[in-house]
């Protein structure tokens, strides 16, 4: 992480020191509270952003690694996030008003001398509202009159007044000691709650200072209720003072909702706490003090142990600062590929250590030595060249019989003093490796799957899109521009698609488009499939003609042939779909699905031509059988003429004649495919990407045109290409492991240098995306695109494990008919006979078929079950709706009453009305669209909270205009009594007019997004019209 | 020796590259190929060929028509880099906005914008136009004056822009310009106009546009107007002229003298 987000994060620390906050629990309106406090301390706008970006990176840290694929529950928290930034807003607005209300209500008859700050705050808030509403026409230029002014009722409301009775309700039933005891039980509560969570934070000093504080707080307050137990000294006294405690506790936690300029909250914080801690030391003092002391000791070693152990185990997440940093510069879209490639990079890990330790090793010691037997040994034809460089390149020569590939492998059943049963093991970890893949495949994706839940994401389009379409992760400044650019884009594009769905026209010529663009990659996809199937019936002709006549070229047609058309065909498709016209999220998946056809159809392709060659080779494997028994024949025959006295005959391994050995082959033609891979990949980047970006970057000095914007640009990183890419290459290591152990270790290189090597290229010569997305979603498309190819992958081996007869000379399996039959030579040799006997009656049909009958009905069954699951689901979440509507209503009413209750009480009757007058207009009727779901204009008082936004925006505009000139927002045209529609409309006229086009943009957004409840869409529409967002002229 | 098969597997990429920047060729076919290949069989410039058409077609002494002979034979015979009628439509108002006394525009090429701006000038309003090329010169003067512009209107000024800039004050009694419109060689745009604020002839509110700022584009000049302070700008997205599918822009700025 960088050194800013550090300092930032230390800021933010101590920041929540003062205010006694836990920093990992901090809420939205927390944050909000310390961005507020920036803009007090006339912080730039930029550096606001970094704030949140910091505060975010570091908040988000401890979920990341189990943020996985966590769409699902991005949809709750931005519900949550969206209710807090509503509370925000209302909260201080709301509270003067129920508040004081509630408190005189409900507590009339006591304590009204002890809590002197916080009601004799709520008084002045009071008195102010009041004075506000004796002048009405009087302009806020003063911070805190504007938050004054008194809204309608509130979203947010329900929650705070329920919060509020159900303390008054304890109040009223238990005021002495009762309340108490609830209020400190409900602390100790949030204190425990502290205790829990997971710190790991490298400010160890700072946290024992914030946690002496709470412990402190603890003690007291348990001290206080083991004191309500025993025998009181003076009762009236403690009493007193315990609510006097109690109040400034009430006040610490309640704080940041005040409407006070920070200093003035920062003052009473303080004084608070010191009052708190001053006399809750006096309350303390009973006689489990001791006991506590050890209790607190004991925490407080724990927690710091817990934190030693968070920061070790984020140490030990490999990667995981390289991804955080690319995350930071390019959305978390580039760093899900990323995070994607490390997990596969673990499972490749575990494959390896199968192969390697269970096949590779064993067989490296103990097994015969090279040069044992001619299956070990390299043929006296390739002696020369064996050792040579491109030989062993090509993966031929020396490495060809060695324990890389299937041939070397002898068919002894057991082998060195550890009687290790090679064959049986080399079958058992070939099928283990796919039972593993698809085990770890499946699991990932039911952990990934029941985040995505029944919800209904079609309706409140453009709320989510408000709300939730920020990435908070994102740390550099030109990626938050690109964001901008995107979300507005986003915008743009919701906007034409609501109104084109509701116009047809001319769907013949899409139509027409769309089954062109088709046909056309049908074409390319035929096309490439035949150039793949003439070129590997080529290099078969080669093959036959023997190698040694053609040069590179030839060779590596095959090689070279797939990878380009892997690289180019996917561009080609990007253009073509341009036809189409679709949304860009469905053109992915079109996208997406072509290439996956592309590489699959190669893929087959190739494996057909493969098999091809497997049945040559097994032809030719007849032939030298045949003629390995006249060579034989002759061999003695010669030998016995020569020298009748020694019938045994000694020859070279290297002389004797051998089969052609298929499984090696086919190993090698893997190996070699992944091999090419990787270099076209690495060529790619380095050629393509870091070429571009060199030259790009200096020859701009002297170019005719400006290469860094204009055409060639830098390049942006190809999430999908790579990730296709990325799970190709893995089916090709299930495919091809089987016959050459030697591939995952392959793989397993490459995935630790690409990790590097893309890292770096990403950060060096890639821009960040110019419509950055979040990735959550996509992430289960690619587990099932994975699931899939492990499927295609498993059937060409499982096909030819089964169905092929392995050669007679190379391989553990050499002199059997099928390769399975070991497992049954096992059972027959090495356990006892009745295991055979079972294993037997458990093979029958008879068995196997009930079986699978039960599984099927089994899984039917819990199908069922899910689905009736996810309705309930559905079921519940709409009554939650309803309910909280419900509440919502009712609050307000009760609002509506109490404020009219005050109001008659405050003012004369004649102001009462004027003011009444003037805020009809400001109640727009609900406008209910029903193809959005949404309602256009909520019920609530929408001026109040388009003021506090309003206000934002003043500040922000304050700090772009000269330092010193003030801005008021009745100087931006806000009016208070006008409808929100003019307000907003102004508001926005003075921002462009004003300020520097971008900062415009970015202000805009923030006004338009906490406006975009309260007016109706045509309102909007102009907004955006204004802004730029959206061209008039499409309408 | 390359195979065939190789050859073939880069068809998808050349076909990629034709579609993705067809525009492009058709923009290098008609303003490079078109042009060289007229200009051997006819043996005069285009600008000359243009002046012809221009000249045989359009009503002397009415700007408007000229300017819509000029766009017919960009759209159906050659390309010419005018301002074009679309990005024409911003400057026309841009000016009318304004209402300049003193007009600066840098690059004259055919007086295509010479016209559409003078045209739209108030009474006793001045365009100085500068044009390096003579011959360019040459033609623009001609257009120019078959518009029915007169000298006191329109004075074209021959020479590159940073020999003329420095002597405007004192060869032509040029003291404030309200309104540049920039339309030379891209990569002079920032030179010309830190040398128009050396000279101290910017005041504040003049207001400077400059074409062609994306395509071909102008890098550091907008990256000088968004970092120094003195203005403030705008870019205006439209496309390149004659070529609709290109896209282009032209930035407003407007002097403010901070700092």
């Amino acid at each position: 992480m960088s050194l800013d987000y550090v300092k930032v994060w230390n800021v933010f620390e101590s920041w929540c020191r003062d205010w006694s906050l836990s920093r990992w629990r901090a809420q939205t309106p927390d944050i909000l509270g310390l961005l507020q406090q920036g803009l007090e301390q006339e912080l730039d706008l930029s550096f606001l952003r970094v704030q949140v970006a910091a505060v975010s990176s570091f908040l988000v840290t401890i979920h990341v690694d189990s943020e996985g694929g966590s769409s699902g529950e991005g949809g709750s928290a931005d519900e949550e996030q969206e209710d807090k930034t509503g509370q925000d807003h209302c909260d201080s607005k709301e509270k003067k008003k129920v508040a004081p209300k509630e408190r005189d209500i409900g507590r009339s008859d006591s304590e009204e001398e002890k809590d002197e700050t916080g009601n004799a705050a709520g008084k002045y808030r009071h008195r102010n509202r009041r004075g506000q509403n004796k002048r009405p026409t009087n302009e806020g230029g003063n911070a805190e009159e504007i938050e004054e002014e008194d809204g309608g009722a509130y979203k947010t409301r329900k929650n705070r007044a329920n919060e509020r009775s159900k303390q008054q309700g304890t109040a009223n039933k238990a005021r002495k000691a009762g309340k108490g005891r609830g209020r400190n039980g409900k602390k100790e509560d949030l204190t425990e709650k502290n205790a829990d969570k997971n710190d790991k934070t490298k400010k160890g000093k700072q946290e024992k200072t914030n946690k002496k504080k709470k412990d402190k707080k603890k003690k007291s307050g348990s001290g206080s209720d083991s004191e309500s137990e025993e025998e009181p000294i003076t009762e009236e006294e403690l009493d007193k003072l315990k609510e006097a405690v109690e109040e400034k506790k009430k006040l610490i936690i309640t704080i940041k909702n005040k409407p006070w300029m920070m200093k003035q909250k920062l003052e009473v914080l303080k004084d608070a706490q010191l009052f708190v801690e001053k006399f809750e030391g006096a309350l303390g003092k009973g006689k489990g003090k001791r006991f506590y002391a050890y209790k607190v000791m004991m925490t407080k070693k724990w927690m710091k142990f817990q934190r030693d152990f968070e920061n070790f185990k984020t140490a030990c997440i490999p990667w995981e600062m390289k991804i955080k940093e690319i995350e930071s510069h390019f959305g978390s879209s580039v760093a899900s590929y990323f995070i994607f490639l490390r997990w596969m990079y673990g499972i490749n890990l575990i494959l390896f250590g199968l192969t390697f330790g269970l096949v590779m090793v064993p067989e490296a010691l103990m097994g015969k030595p090279y040069g044992s037997m001619p299956r070990k040994t390299v043929p006296r034809s390739e002696e020369a060249s064996a050792m040579n460089f491109a030989t062993l390149w090509d993966f031929s020569g020396y490495a060809q019989y060695s324990v890389l590939f299937y041939g070397y492998y002898n068919n002894q059943r057991t082998i060195g003093w550890l009687q290790f049963r090679l064959p049986l093991s080399y079958l058992l970890v070939g099928i283990g490796t796919i039972a593993y893949s698809f085990m770890v495949v499946i699991r990932t994706m039911a952990k990934n799957a029941n985040d995505e839940g029944g919800g209904d994401d079609t309706s409140f389009n453009f709320s989510w899109k408000m709300f939730t379409s920020w990435d908070y992760l994102i740390g550099n400044p030109e990626t938050a521009d690109n964001k901008f650019a995107s979300i507005t884009t986003s915008f743009k594009e919701a906007i034409v698609e609501e109104q084109e769905s509701r116009k047809e026209e001319n769907i013949h010529l899409t139509r027409f488009l769309r089954v062109l663009a088709n046909f056309l990659v049908l074409c390319t996809l035929a096309g490439s499939g035949y150039l793949i199937y003439f070129v590997v019936r080529r290099s078969q002709k080669f093959a036959l003609e023997g190698m040694e006549k053609y040069g590179w070229w030839e060779r590596n047609e095959v090689n070279m042939v797939m990878s380009l058309l892997g690289m180019f065909c996917p561009t080609l498709f990007d253009t073509i779909s341009n036809l189409e016209n679709y949304h860009p999220r469905i053109a992915l998946r079109w996208q997406l699905g072509r290439i996956f056809a592309l590489f699959l159809g190669n893929l087959y392709t190739f494996l057909i031509a493969l098999m091809d060659e497997i049945n040559l080779k097994r032809e030719e494997e007849k032939i030298v059988k045949y003629n390995m028994t006249l060579w034989e024949a002759s061999l003695y025959n010669g030998t016995l003429s020569e020298n009748s006295t020694a019938p045994s005959v000694h020859v070279d391994p290297a002389d004797i004649p051998r089969g052609p050995c298929w499984e090696t082959m086919v190993g090698q033609e893997f190996v070699r495919l992944t091999v090419s891979d990787i270099m076209t990949t690495y060529i790619t980047i380095l050629a393509g990407d870091f070429l571009q970006a060199v030259f790009v970057r200096f020859f701009n000095y002297c170019w005719c045109w400006d290469l860094e914007y204009g055409w060639p640009s830098y390049c942006e990183f190809d999430i999908s290409g790579n990730v296709l890419g990325l799970i190709f290459n893995q089916g090709m290591i299930w495919m091809g492991s089987f016959y050459a152990p030697c591939l995952p270790a392959i793989n397993v290189l490459r995935l630790h240098t690409s990790m590097y090597l893309q890292c770096w290229a990403v950060m060096c010569c890639n821009v960040p995306h110019e419509r950055v997305f979040k990735a959550s979603r996509s992430n289960n498309f690619y587990m099932a695109m994975l699931l899939f190819i492990l499927f295609l992958s498993m059937l060409p081996v499982i096909y030819t494990v089964v169905s092929i007869p392995p050669s007679f000379d190379c391989g553990p399996f050499s002199g059997k008919d099928k390769m399975f039959e070991i497992i049954a030579e096992t059972l027959e040799n090495d356990f006892p006979s009745w295991f055979g006997k079972v294993f037997s009656y458990a093979s029958n049909p008879g068995l196997i078929l009930p079986f699978i009958l039960l599984m099927v009905m089994s899984i039917y069954y819990l199908n069922a079950t899910s689905k009736a699951y996810q309705a309930t689901i559905l079921e519940l979440k709409k009554k939650l709706q309803m309910q909280a509507e419900e509440n919502k209503k009712r609050n307000k009413q009760r609002a509506a009453k109490a404020q009219d209750l005050v109001e008659d009480e405050a003012q004369p009757p004649s102001n009462q009305k004027t003011l009444k007058k003037e805020k009809t207009p400001e109640k727009v009727p609900r406008v209910k669209d029903p193809k959005l779901g949404y309602t256009a204009v909520p019920s609530h008082h929408p001026i109040a909270q388009l003021q506090f936004v309003a206000k934002i925006a003043e500040q922000v505009v304050r700090f772009q205009l000269e330092e010193g000139q003030t801005v008021h927002l009745h100087q931006m045209g806000f009016q208070k009594f006008q409808s929100t529609e003019t307000n907003l409309l102004s508001v926005t006229t003075f921002i462009l007019q004003h300020m520097d086009h971008i900062e415009a943009m970015a202000l805009i957004y923030v006004v338009l997004t906490a406006a975009f409840n309260l007016v109706n869409n045509t309102t909007l529409l102009d907004c955006f019209h204004l802004v730029g967002m959206w061209d008039k002229a499409h309408d | 020796m390359v195979s065939p098969a190789i050859a073939l597997a880069f068809i998808p990429f050349l076909l990629t590259l034709l579609i993705r920047y067809r525009h492009y060729f058709l923009l290098f076919y008609r303003a490079v190929v078109v042009r060289i290949i007229q200009d051997y069989l006819t043996g005069m410039p285009r600008e000359e060929r243009a002046f012809q058409y221009v000249i045989t077609h359009a009503i002397p002494g009415d700007p408007q028509s000229i300017l819509n002979t000029f766009d017919q034979w960009c759209y159906h015979c050659e390309y010419l880099s005018n301002v074009g009628p679309q990005k024409g439509k911003i400057l026309e108002r841009l000016i009318c906005e304004t209402a300049p006394l003193n007009v600066l525009e840098l690059g004259t090429y055919c007086g295509y914008a010479t016209i559409l701006m003078a045209q739209a000038l108030p009474v006793g309003a001045r365009l100085y136009t500068v044009e390096m090329d003579p011959r360019n010169a040459a033609i623009a003067e001609k257009v120019i004056r078959l518009a029915g512009f007169d000298e006191d209107t329109v004075e074209l000024i021959m020479g590159p822009s940073d020999d003329i800039i420095p002597h405007l004050k004192d060869k032509h009694g040029l003291q404030k310009l309200d309104f540049v419109f920039m339309d030379h060689w891209k990569r002079f745009y920032l030179r010309d106009l830190q040398l128009l604020e050396e000279e101290d002839l910017l005041q504040e509110g003049t207001k400077i546009l400059a074409d062609n700022v994306l395509f071909p584009g102008a890098p550091h000049f907008l990256q000088y107007i968004k970092s120094c302070g003195h203005y403030r700008y705008k870019v205006h997205r439209t496309s390149l002229e004659y070529f609709r599918a290109i896209r282009d822009g032209m930035a407003e700025l407007c002097y403010t003298k901070l700092q």
